[in-house]
């Protein structure tokens, strides 16, 4: 096919979510669409440190990154889940493991045994002690899942955490490579048809145009395309969310290196904590109506470990999306989409998402309602189920320390919340989906962590007696035991596995 | 305080639903106390009559820890692979919705994307032919990945003896210590104060009573009918209300039944061990019983059992109060694609893994009403998408206006880009919707464009290979009477 065939796709904004779609689309759909890319240098990027979901990992291989390489580029390190500290009380701290309770295989969900046995007055720890994961990361170590799924080695999978400013040049170079082009300069101007409303151009402050057919939208908060220029409403969560800044402060890293991120509750929000080869991401998400910015700063600077690398950056949002993610030609992803708090790491797989919405969905010329719809739906599902999971955070705690905490503990939730939980406290019940980033075992775990405690529990959890379950958990921990033994440090897999150049 | 959990479970109805559900609730629920009243089943109950299922009822065996040797030879049971359909789109030749997959992936673009292409110049051979399972079914064969690889996601159903296979549930429930009453009920008696079933009182006067009951009488729906007749009618979009089974002289086994569009209906035609089953789904108003009787006695039916009526639609709620409803107290389909049984084992599955406590707490019905819905929803869908999609002529052929949303939005996507969306509790995969639609003719209109990447030369190259390895896979299976008769020698021995 001639180029001159080809749709051209015009990524607005070269920040993480540019980049990666610019090198997917120029990867996946070489003959189908050209690629430029529009950013400016002198527009910063929001890349704070990224914590991501083991869904980046097939993002990766699908556009042929190799692992190793990408990490030491990207100074990344391993992720087994996310550690909650003080969230439901201050001492408490629960891990969210990427992987499952027990072998995971059964016809009844662990969490029901655990129940029966706790109910039964059986003395247990936590139930992360029964989570491969969980307990691989609280060790402290890292090694590759098995594949035999009969080893309990193979019932975790993990993510990365890394440099989201050395990712976006990371996947510039691999973008380029593949034939997406570049353009430098700042938009100050978009040119619509006048009569379908279609996005034309946009207009760069030299006076160049960049004509296309079909516009990306990855400008951020600006939402330069789907929100100034088309004008699409966002539906305000913050009443649910209310956290609306983040004041964010690299440090030198000094304490371990852990396989998980942090997120540490604060008085108005919480804190997160991500480690890289170099350096540990820091930040305080809170609520503008609870603290104000100097005082976030002061306390986030008394909080970190670690010699500080930069001044502490404020960075300022609004929970919830837009009420479509394409609207005629334009096609919004990552921040100028929706945004999320980075609570559960979600930034760069709802962008993946959409991504591969695209992808699959990828239009002709005059683009078919039918595709612009099912992109519109998907995305606004994985929206909403990531909006759910993040307020059960906020909402199941029993402090009453702040007028933060104050608010969330009592505010009305969502039916749709209101009803899974209510489930859960119950029988121990998880709402049963297959599609959405967050399946049973994060659920569990989050309810668990957070002293959502299930009245009873599944009835056939009642079959076995109580000495045979009680022995059953206790081989389940020296097998983990035992797994976890044959792995390796953290920081020396990774300084086996993936140094970052010494230089850096 | 949480509600105390249920002792006592009544099945209603002395059909394979109704046996079936004791046996599970008895086998997988600790400490519960079953009694069935077995009440012989009713004509009209489908579910209780279909001898065919979906591979979902080898799951559900296993489940039960009952063996193949007990559960299908020892039952006069016998394997199918699929269903041929010959006549429902004027101008295209039968094709194959067999269970497993169709074509093996390669390249970045799902392999259905590669034949969508071919198709689109002339090129492509029939869909099914790129099925192992299809082949196999095609060829009268049978075979498992023991034989070949190639043959490893082969799931095969099963055509069930309906009498001796409820007589082998009735003697395991007993073995496993369900309580059996004989009689019908006379009367419900609900509660006073919140309208649950008190008890039952049967037909000889006396009663039964307990915390659960599991309404697998039928239509009639005995119980759970004395709650609300609350239902959601499907007739404006599946049209028949009629069915008519019979039974002929045995044929060659085979495990490939036949499916056939004729005027006002569709008839069926399975061999089984020892006779051929014979069937007929039609509407009355476009097809007389006679004709009926006719087409059967020349398709080769020598007995013919009365007719029988229905009204295709499902209860939204299955799940009221104390009663929740399986098989066709919960919903009526005709038997196209042979979702009958599937459906009620399914809905049994789902009693046993989301069992309330005593108070039947709304949020727990709720959760399983929506599951359960989710489920049935798209049955319909996949039933009404042969309809939807046909080509024939006659007023009974033309195909409805307003399909339901969620089938409308399958179709448009799919006949826009080959993309089928996703649906939670979806009981066809992605590959029965293809054979289906691509069987009937449903050729989406673009290609996807992920496909660009590999050259269609390269495309047709790996699907002929695909095709001669499963030639070659199938030449090595037994033919459907040897593989039965192997299992039976292993009985013997």
């Amino acid at each position: 096919m001639e180029r001159a065939e080809r749709q051209r796709v015009v990524v607005v904004g070269g920040g993480t979510s540019g980049w990666m779609t610019a090198a997917a689309l120029a990867k996946l759909l070489p003959r189908r669409c050209t690629v430029d890319l529009v950013e400016s240098e002198a527009i910063g990027i929001i890349g704070v440190g990224e914590a991501t979901l083991p869904h980046i990992r097939a993002f990766n291989e699908r556009l042929g990154i190799a692992e190793a390489e990408f990490m030491a580029a990207t100074r990344a390190t391993f992720k087994l889940g996310i550690e909650f500290r003080d969230w439901a009380r201050i001492g408490d701290s629960y891990i969210h493991p990427f992987g499952t309770f027990g072998r995971g295989t059964g016809e009844v969900q662990f969490h029901h045994y655990y129940m029966r046995l706790l109910h039964a007055g059986v003395a247990l720890p936590p139930i992360e002690a029964f989570s491969m994961a969980c307990s691989l990361a609280r060790a402290n170590r890292f090694g590759a899942p098995a594949a035999d799924p009969r080893q309990i080695a193979s019932t975790f999978g993990y993510a990365y955490q890394f440099d989201a400013v050395a990712f976006a040049p990371y996947l510039r170079r691999l973008a380029e490579g593949l034939g997406a082009r570049r353009t430098e300069g700042r938009i100050v101007d978009v040119a619509r048809d006048p009569l379908s409303g279609d996005v034309t151009a946009v207009v760069l402050e030299d006076g160049r145009r960049v004509a296309g057919d079909l516009f990306v939208d990855c400008s951020g908060f600006v939402a330069l395309l789907i929100g100034k220029a088309m004008g699409e409403p966002f539906d305000d969560w913050s009443r649910w969310l209310p956290a609306d800044r983040a004041v964010a402060m690299p440090c030198r890293t000094a304490t371990a290196v852990t396989p998980y991120t942090s997120a540490i509750a604060m008085p108005s929000g919480w804190r997160w904590r991500i480690p890289l080869q170099h350096r540990t991401g820091n930040g305080y998400v809170f609520a503008s109506d609870f603290l104000d910015e100097g005082a976030a700063a002061d306390a986030l600077v008394a909080a970190v470990e670690g010699t500080p690398l930069a001044e502490p950056r404020v960075l300022r949002f609004k929970a919830g999306r837009r009420a479509r993610s394409w609207v005629n030609n334009v096609v919004a992803i990552g921040l100028a989409s929706g945004f999320l708090e980075p609570l559960e790491s979600t930034s760069l797989y709802l962008v993946q998402q959409a991504i591969t919405a695209l992808v699959e969905l990828f239009p002709e010329r005059r683009i078919a309602a039918a595709d612009r719809n099912e992109f519109n739906r998907l995305v606004a599902m994985e929206y909403d189920r990531v909006r759910d999971f993040l307020i059960l955070h906020y909402h199941a705690t029993q402090r009453d320390d702040s007028p933060f905490w104050e608010y969330v503990r009592t505010m009305e939730i969502p039916a749709s919340l209101a009803e899974k939980m209510a489930l859960f406290r119950r029988r121990g019940r998880v709402v049963k989906y297959r599609q959405g980033a967050f399946l049973d075992a994060s659920w569990v775990s989050v309810y668990l962590g957070q002293r959502v405690l299930p009245d009873g529990h599944d009835p056939r959890a009642d079959g076995p007696t109580i000495d045979s379950l009680a022995a059953g958990m206790e081989r389940l921990r020296g097998e983990i035991e035992a797994a976890i033994g044959g792995m390796a440090d953290h920081r020396d897999f990774l300084a086996g596995y993936c140094p970052m150049p010494v230089a850096a | 305080m949480l509600d105390a959990p249920i002792r006592s479970v009544a099945v209603v109805g002395g059909g394979i639903v109704g046996w079936s559900a004791a046996v599970a609730l008895r086998r997988r629920v600790p400490r519960l106390e079953v009694t069935i009243l077995a009440s012989p089943p009713a004509p009209d109950a489908l579910a209780d009559r279909m001898p065919q299922t979906l591979p979902s009822t080898i799951g559900f065996h296993d489940d039960l820890g009952l063996r193949e040797e007990d559960a299908v030879v020892r039952a006069g049971g016998a394997w199918r692979l699929g269903t041929l359909f010959e006549g429902w789109v004027e101008g295209l030749p039968p094709y194959v919705h067999a269970y497993g997959s169709y074509g093996r992936p390669f390249g970045t673009a799902s392999f259905h994307q590669h034949w969508v292409r071919a198709a689109h110049v002339g090129a492509a051979a029939p869909f099914d032919s790129h099925a192992p399972a299809a082949a196999l079914a095609r060829a009268g064969r049978l075979g498992t990945g023991a034989t070949d690889p190639l043959l490893g996601d082969v799931q095969p159903g099963l055509v069930l003896d309906v009498e001796r296979y409820r007589a082998m549930l009735a003697a395991f429930a007993r073995h496993l210590g369900v309580g059996v009453r004989e009689g019908t009920v006379a009367a419900v008696q609900l509660r006073g104060d919140d309208g649950f079933v008190e008890r039952l009182v049967l037909d000889d006067g006396t009663t039964l009573k307990a915390d659960l009951y599991v309404d697998a009488s039928g239509p009639a729906a005995m119980v759970r009918g004395a709650i609300d007749q609350e239902r959601e009618d499907w007739s404006a979009w599946l049209r028949c209300d009629r069915l008519v089974i019979g039974e002929g002289a045995p044929e060659p086994l085979s495990p490939l039944d036949r499916v056939t569009a004729t005027d006002g209906g569709w008839r069926w035609r399975s061999a089984a061990p020892g006779r051929t089953l014979h069937g007929h789904c039609y509407a009355v108003a476009a097809l007389s019983d006679a004709a009926v009787r006719d087409a059967l006695a020349v398709a080769g039916a020598t007995t013919v059992a009365a007719p029988v009526s229905f009204r295709q639609g499902t209860r939204p709620a299955p799940w009221a109060r104390n009663c929740v409803a399986v098989g066709d107290a919960a919903t009526v389909i005709e038997p196209l694609d042979f979702t009958n049984l599937h459906l009620a084992q399914s809905a049994i599955d789902r009693i046993v893994a989301m069992l309330p406590g005593r108070a039947c707490h709304p949020l727990e019905l709720a959760d399983y009403n929506r599951q359960a819905s989710a489920e049935v929803t798209r049955v319909r869908d996949f039933v009404l998408c042969h309809y939807a999609t046909a080509r024939r002529p006659g007023p009974f052929w033309q195909p409805p206006t307003h399909l339901p949303e969620s089938l409308d939005r399958t179709l448009r996507l799919f006949a826009e880009r080959g993309r089928l969306p996703f649906f939670e509790e979806e009981t066809f995969a992605r590959d029965d919707w293809l054979a289906l639609l691509l069987g009937q003719g449903v050729v989406p209109r673009r290609v996807d464009p992920l496909i660009d990447v590999t050259a269609a030369a390269d495309s047709d190259r790996a699907m002929a290979a695909y095709r001669v390895a499963i030639a070659q896979a199938v030449a090595r299976c037994p033919t459907a009477d040897e593989y039965l008769a192997t299992a039976r020698k292993r009985l013997a021995r």
